[in-house]
């Protein structure tokens, strides 16, 4: 067996170990035969340690043989248009599509694939205790399972396509998550808010990736796309694509992974996102799915190089996040939105690094904003699903220091607030207004379009049928179980 | 158009008295609130506390109505107790007649009486819903072609065969069978519509004629209701606009208002979770709420565009919060005699944040930061402000007309109960359906006049799901109270023996967990005797122990402490103590900032940058390896950990109790008092042993908000070792015990008490002051310790079986570890199942039901009803608070089953602390009151059965002088039987009066062990009589033990 061998193999595992829980726990689900308690807890582990065990064995490989880059292909896809050799991609072939799935590992991947395993392993075995004999405790770990398959992908993602589908599962599986306690109007709502700011990062991505396919060399490859080259790896590379092409690209980018990591404007969505479970909040939101911004940014970080207004950009999102993350968690009164908001303000700092790094071209900058990216995955873990312990904590530092515990060094708050303080507490406490900013300006403008197109539709077949034409209108509203109460 | 426009109407009445009277009224509406403090201090207390005034079935109808949760089960639960035997049928059957009376053989027509009526409407459930689904179920399904699946299985066959002989007998004679020309043509109408739907008779077979069975009866159940004169059932309309608006349009205003009221009410409430506090909150609720909002610059949210400049009008006129209510009353066009209900509709909308305002408000010693008087008042107004703006934009969006905010409520009123048209479908289907599981045949139905008719819908229709739920629920506890009471007398007719001089003497508390760590006890030594009490031993304290920071409370909520105690190191120990101390401090200063810093941008950047990676290795470690971690920190902690020897300030040095210095501790005839009282309470004057020990209990768990609800709940949710611990040195005192033998109460010189604690969940024991205990008891501790140890290891294995998690087949040892490994698990949603499944609570001595199996489901609380005086002072003294807490724990456990998302708090895995003084769910919510699901999934909700031995002359003397055992009781809101103190004979307490109960069945099981009894069981267990947890007559003479059985 070669080494190339070696890696296709272990690579697969990789892969494969989430996609067959999916598969396992999805089937017996679909057969409609869930399997029982301990079995996924079984199947969970397993597929997790040997998930991990694979990617550390690839770690160790790469480590002892010197490697930094090694791509697993697995196929084309869908191919048509002119044909090529894949070895020299062509540089313009606008009228060619193909799509290959392609995964990569090298020193931003394999790290933040063991992180995953680590993670997703332990809330694992944490929430096959925490959820045992909850409704909805197969669904949790489908799910589960999904975002585990989703994170792995878009981790070690080598084309653009690849990554958008790992992006979709994780988004899909939050939104679910979120909206787990599906019988209570609030998770649904709040699932369908943070599902709502997925898509439009989700477009963000597609357009990106519409264009970098179209428009700019590689067809969505990140190798060639960026650079890489037997010499050149992660994140010592060069982007030959030029500055403007850069900038709208990244502009994309950024929208998006300012979406998928709640960056300013988007804000609102990540304390929302607290509806699931502990555990769920805890690995997702908490963890892994607000940093997969964030990594987007990282593994295309060599497009920030080539143009210094993009880095300026993302410098100034990241910061302008993680100040209104700080100022807003200040006055936050629950430990999961005080927690969200302490992760954010991370985030924020991250995403700054990132662009810090473009801007003066430092690459060792990256290597701290992935490590920034891991130790704050495993801190911030640890808080929350410790979370529901804040009490005992609490009465235990108190007991310590043999006080009440002394509160922040803000002026906000003393006796005799001036206006100006109040004015602040109170953009503090309704979040920055962002998500009434984004509601009136722009979900209200937007429905307010569709509302007029729809009152034009009406007038149009009621005019055709000559009176009413919806039956939907005279559809009453289902009364609630009122004789219960009789 | 602003939302102070609509204020127009001059109130008839002063506006002070207007202003008086809104006062008064939040004042009356408050104690509906549910009784629930911080969640770090669980209050057992009955929810309807404030409704207990009403008999139990009027209470919680009331209480069902306005907090819009179930009073009872859902009839399908019940449904299935039913099926799986957990209902008795004959059961069901004398809950019937006892609640019909005589009436219960009412004929109906020639239907039968009303007796089967009922029975059938309880065995079939009736389908009911919406007219739409009705329609579609009679349209689409085969109901009208099969007969129903509930049906008897012979009804087929008679239906058909009925329906052949009256249609051959009805063509040829219809007019001689029925009365009045119209039902004789409507009857000639439906055979010739028949015979024309069906064609030629001759080729019917059997599907055919149970299709023409079917169609005809439906038919004639159609045209019979169509003509009765019985007026529609409807559940009265809501009060609130936004109820109105929410089932007229489906737009739920109140999402907008708790959005924002959530939100201010946890900065409010909050005890230091975030880091800056509310401005302005020294102003109270009302004025900080206007000072924050009315300021401009503010959101661009459109229901609130108004919001600044009202507040700020009110600002500058300086109306005060009873105003403010009294101008929104007005301008939400609420007439004032519908005041009351609107305000109770309205203080209860968001119910757990206001219940912890008015219990920050009332009971302002149990937090730190409490609120001011009014607080409740405050909310109230700002909570109708901001309804006034929502309801104003919902309105506006949503309605097709332009309605002012005044006239709102009026218009939906009017458009709801338009839209509430009953139809006759369901009335006609209850008749069809009952037809087939009664055999009323369409010859019968079409017979009835239409008086008979308006007879059995009325009929059908008084026994609605909520009394069909009524009866099951009394059928439901009837079932387990009759074993209860048949058990407890086949036990009381065997010897009552106590044991001459124990071997040692334990005191527990009444908690129904220690039953079993009792029975046990007895099980392994027969000769030891346990008392039960409740946990704080008449010793109220507030305790401050010597590494905490704070005084605690600790006894029951109702009692507010007048006393104060603390723990200090015993002299020669204050260096390490002090130096312990200040690392103490330092880590706690350290981990603080730490905490703290990991929420900014900077320290957290440095800290998850620098050192996040290590985090990986405690989350590893405490999610995979929970016992070894908890190892670590045990073994890390006994290096700060203050010193092991310490005494309790136990003694008051100055006249009046406070609490620093001097003030602390009681005085001696104090003590003196409290040490009678407790011996006099339990029964323990003579045959002392030469070791009592007294068990406070607590519990361990990690990552549970809920911890507290199981600790003591005669604690207030503290551990109640401190009290045991004080008691305990109060009777080794020999000054209190000269004043003791004084009131002729002699304690020998070589007894000796030991306060302890027993952890209910990892069932471990500790002892205090073991430094004190002389020399010569140290073979008596240490023995009684051994036996403790093989006690906790047979009571884990008992609660193991309850666990899911844990395999039936475990050993003692592997059991004991398997609850410790719950406790230590950060994991764990069920750390133990506190006092789920209680159902009784017996009051009297120990060895009238020493060695029956009770399944930890008792309370038991000692007292010998023989050393009671005439007027039953001690039972009347124990009563006073045992009846109120076991009710009050039952019924939180109760209703916490009944509906968990109601009165419980629900799931417990997305709540959220807020304030540091609640949980709710997930991003936002209201506050959760009650216990999770996680601990109230095993438990069986029936009201708390008292089984006190003792006559009815005391019991009746005793409610008569005490109004909260008499409201209890007589209302029942707990269930009352009396054990004879010189017989087996019970009298059972129903409808304000004593009845002898017969036992209905004289067979109890027996087992050698408990441990035979529960083996490989899960589920909840019959009673039973244990062998070796009797008083052995070979024992009583002291000689060695042996293994035979002379106990049953």
């Amino acid at each position: 067996m070669t080494f190339d061998q070696i890696y296709d193999l272990l690579g697969m595992i990789v892969v494969a170990a989430p996609a067959l829980l999916v598969a396992t726990l999805g089937l017996s689900s679909l057969v409609g035969r869930p399997l029982p308690e301990r079995v996924i807890g079984r199947a969970v582990q397993f597929a997790i340690v040997t998930g991990l065990l694979a990617s550390l064995a690839i770690l160790a490989l790469m480590l002892s043989h010197g490697e930094r880059h090694v791509p697993v292909d697995v196929g084309q896809w869908v191919h048509f248009g002119e044909s090529h050799h894949a070895e020299h991609p062509p540089e313009e072939h606008a009228t060619s599509y193909h799509f290959a799935i392609k995964f990569v590992f090298d020193r931003l991947s394999v790290p933040l694939a063991i992180l995953t395993f680590l993670l997703c392993g332990t809330i694992g075995a944490f929430a096959n205790r925490y959820m045992h004999r909850e409704r909805g405790f197969n669904r949790f770990f489908i799910l589960y399972a999904i975002f585990v398959l989703g994170m792995i992908v878009t981790s070690l993602a080598g084309t653009i396509e690849t990554l958008f589908a790992g992006w979709e599962l994780v988004g899909l599986s939050s939104a679910f998550l979120v909206a787990f306690y599906q019988e209570r109007p609030g998770p649904v709502r709040n699932g369908l808010h943070v599902w709502i700011v997925y898509r439009i990062s989700d477009a963000a991505l597609l357009i990106a990736a519409v264009i970098m396919h179209h428009y700019l060399r590689g067809h969505g490859d990140f190798d060639s796309l960026l650079g890489v080259d037997a010499t050149h790896s992660w994140p010592y590379i060069e982007s030959k694509v030029t500055a403007d092409q850069a900038w709208s690209v990244g502009l994309l980018l950024l929208l998006a992974a300012a979406g998928k990591s709640a960056l300013i404007p988007f804000s609102g969505w990540l304390p929302r996102a607290m509806e699931g479970p502990t555990p769920s909040s805890a690995v997702f939101y908490g963890a892994l799915s607000v940093h997969l911004g964030a990594y987007l940014l990282l593994r295309v970080s060599p497009l920030l190089d080539t143009s210094n207004s993009l880095c300026v950009a993302v410098i100034a999102l990241g910061l302008a996040s993680s100040l209104f993350a700080v100022f807003s968690g200040r006055v936050q009164t629950d430990i999961k939105s005080t927690l969200s908001f302490a992760s954010l303000a991370q985030v924020g700092i991250i995403v700054a690094e990132i662009g810090l790094a473009g801007l003066l071209n430092w690459q060792f900058l990256r290597y701290v904003a992935l490590a920034h990216i891991l130790g704050h995955a495993c801190f911030r873990t640890l808080q929350f699903i410790r979370a529901p312990m804040v009490l005992a904590d609490y009465a235990i530092m108190e007991n310590a220091i043999g006080d009440r515990l002394p509160r922040g060094a803000g002026g906000i708050g003393s006796r005799s607030a001036s206006v100006t303080q109040t004015w602040l507490y109170r953009l503090a406490l309704e979040k920055g207004y962002l998500d009434s900013i984004l509601s009136a300006f722009i979900v209200e403008p937007f429905l307010q379009v569709f509302r007029a197109c729809d009152g034009w539709e009406r007038r149009w077949t009621d005019f055709l049928s000559s009176g009413p034409s919806r039956e939907s209108d005279k559809a009453k509203i289902a009364p609630a179980a009122v004789e219960e109460l009789i | 158009m602003p939302v102070n426009a609509e204020i127009e109407a001059t109130p008839a009445v002063e506006p002070e008295d207007q202003s008086r009277l809104i006062t008064d009224l939040i004042a009356k509406i408050a104690p509906l609130l549910p009784p629930q403090g911080p969640v770090s201090a669980f209050t057992f207390l009955n929810v309807l506390e404030a409704l207990e005034e009403l008999p139990f079935e009027e209470g919680v109808r009331k209480g069902a109505r306005i907090f819009g949760c179930r009073p009872y089960l859902a009839e399908d639960q019940y449904q299935r107790h039913l099926a799986n035997g957990r209902i008795h049928r004959a059961d069901l059957l004398i809950e019937l007649l006892t609640d019909l009376g005589e009436r219960s053989h009412e004929q109906i027509g020639s239907l039968g009486p009303l007796l089967h009526l009922r029975t059938a409407m309880l065995s079939h459930p009736l389908r009911s819903g919406p007219v739409e689904e009705l329609r579609w179920f009679v349209a689409e399904t085969d109901a009208l072609t099969k007969m129903s699946p509930e049906a008897p299985l012979d009804m087929r066959e008679r239906m058909i065969s009925s329906t052949r002989d009256w249609m051959n007998q009805g063509v040829k004679n219809a007019s001689e069978t029925t009365e009045g020309k119209k039902s004789v043509a409507s009857h000639q109408r439906l055979l010739a519509d028949l015979m024309e739907h069906f064609g030629d008779s001759s080729s019917w077979n059997s599907d055919t004629w149970e299709e023409i069975s079917l169609k005809a009866l439906w038919r004639i159940c159609r045209e019979g209701v169509h003509g009765v004169d019985v007026p529609w059932q409807r559940p009265s309309l809501p009060v609130r606009q936004h109820d109105l608006l929410l089932e007229f349009t489906g737009v739920d205003s109140d999402a907008l208002v708790n959005d924002l009221l959530i939100r201010f009410c946890a900065s409010y409430a909050d005890q230091g979770l975030a880091d800056w506090a509310l401005p302005n909150r020294a102003e109270g609720f009302f004025r900080a709420f206007v000072e924050l909002f009315r300021q401009r610059g503010g959101p661009p949210d459109r229901w609130r565009q108004n919001l600044g400049v009202e507040l700020e009008r009110m600002h500058a006129t300086g109306v005060s919060p009873a105003e403010s209510i009294q101008e929104s009353l007005h301008a939400l066009g609420v007439p004032a005699e519908e005041w009351e209900e609107y305000l109770t509709a309205t203080v209860c909308a968001l119910k757990g944040w206001a219940a912890l305002l008015y219990q920050m408000e009332v009971r302002s010693d149990r937090v730190p930061i409490p609120a001011r008087e009014g607080t409740l008042l405050e909310y109230v107004a700002v909570r109708m402000i901001l309804e006034r703006c929502a309801l104003q934009y919902v309105a506006q969006t949503t309605l097709p007309e332009s309605v002012p905010l005044s006239e709102l409520r009026s218009y939906l009123i009017a458009r709801v109960r338009a839209h509430r048209l009953s139809s006759i479908e369901q009335r006609a289907l209850s008749v069809f359906q009952l037809a087939q599981v009664l055999g009323w045949f369409p010859a019968t139905l079409i017979q009835l006049t239409r008086d008979q008719w308006t007879k059995l819908v009325t009929e059908i229709e008084a026994f609605g799901n909520l009394e069909r739920r009524r009866i099951f629920h009394n059928a439901y506890e009837r079932r387990y109270r009759t074993k209860a009471l048949d058990a407890i007398a086949i036990r009381a007719a065997m010897p009552a023996r106590r044991v001459e001089r124990p071997r040692f003497q334990a005191c527990f508390c009444i908690d129904a967990r220690e039953e079993s760590f009792r029975r046990y006890l007895e099980e392994i030594v027969p000769d030891v005797e346990t008392f039960g009490a409740p946990g704080f031993f008449s010793v109220p304290i507030y305790y401050k122990g010597v590494a905490d920071a704070h005084f605690a409370a600790l006894c029951p909520i109702v009692v507010r402490p007048k006393h104060w105690m603390i723990e200090e190191v015993v002299s020669g120990l204050e260096e390490t103590h002090r130096t312990r101390a200040q690392t103490r401090k330092v880590i706690g200063t350290a981990s603080h900032r730490l905490h703290r810093g990991s929420f900014g941008a900077t320290a957290g950047a440095l800290l998850t940058a620098s050192l996040g990676v290590l985090a990986s290795v405690p989350l590893v470690a405490r999610v995979l390896f929970p016992r070894l971690t908890a190892q670590i920190r045990r073994s890390a902690n006994s290096y700060v950990e203050p010193p092991r020897r310490t005494r309790l300030r136990l003694e008051r040095k100055s006249v009046e109790p406070g609490p620093e210095g001097d003030g602390i501790g009681f005085s001696l005839p104090e003590m003196a008092n409290i040490a009678e009282r407790v011996l006099r309470d339990i029964g323990l004057t003579h045959n002392f042993s030469r070791l009592m020990i007294f068990f406070g209990h607590g519990s361990s768990c990690l990552n549970n908000p809920h911890k507290s609800a199981y600790d003591c709940g005669a604690c207030t949710g503290s551990a109640g070792g401190p009290n045991a611990r004080a008691l305990a040195l109060m009777l080794n005192d020999p000054r209190v015990r000269e004043i003791l033998n004084s009131r002729g109460l002699k304690i020998p010189a070589d007894t000796i008490f030991l306060g302890g604690l027993h952890n209910t969940g990892d069932d471990t024991c500790k002892f205090f002051d073991l430094d004190l205990l002389p020399d010569s008891h140290r073979a008596d501790l240490a023995s009684a310790e051994k036996t403790l140890a093989d006690v906790c290891r047979r009571n884990a294995h008992e609660r193991c079986r309850r666990f899911q998690s844990a395999p039936l087949n475990l050993t003692p040892e592997a059991a004991h570890r398997h609850a410790e490994g719950r406790t230590e698990d950060l994991a764990q949603t069920r750390p133990e199942f506190g006092n789920a499944t209680n159902a009784l609570c017996f009051v009297g001595r120990r060895e009238r039901i020493r060695g029956l199996f009770m399944d930890r489901r008792c309370f038991m609380h000692s007292y010998d009803p023989t050393a009671d005086d005439e007027n039953f002072s001690i039972l009347g003294r124990i009563l006073a608070p045992v009846v109120p807490v076991c009710e009050g724990i039952n019924l939180t456990y109760f209703f916490s089953y009944i509906d968990s998302p109601g009165w419980g708090s629900g799931t417990k895995l997305p709540h959220n602390v807020a304030s540091l003084l609640g949980v709710m769910d997930g991003y936002q919510s209201d506050l959760r009151c009650g216990l999770p699901f996680q601990s109230v999934e095993i438990h069986e909700p029936m009201r708390c059965l008292f089984v006190i031995e003792s006559t009815p002359e005391a019991m009746e003397n005793i409610m008569a002088r005490d109004a909260v055992v008499r409201r209890i009781l007589r209302n029942n809101w707990a269930q009352l039987a009396l054990l004879d103190p010189h017989s087996a004979e019970i009298h059972w307490y129903r409808k304000g009066e004593f009845r002898i109960y017969h036992p209905e069945s004289l067979r109890l099981g027996i087992a050698p062990t408990s441990l035979s009894w529960y083996q490989g069981h899960r589920e909840h267990l019959e009673f039973a009589l244990i062998e070796d947890a009797f008083v052995k007559p070979e024992y009583e003479s002291r000689t060695s033990p042996s293994g035979a059985n002379h106990g049953s």
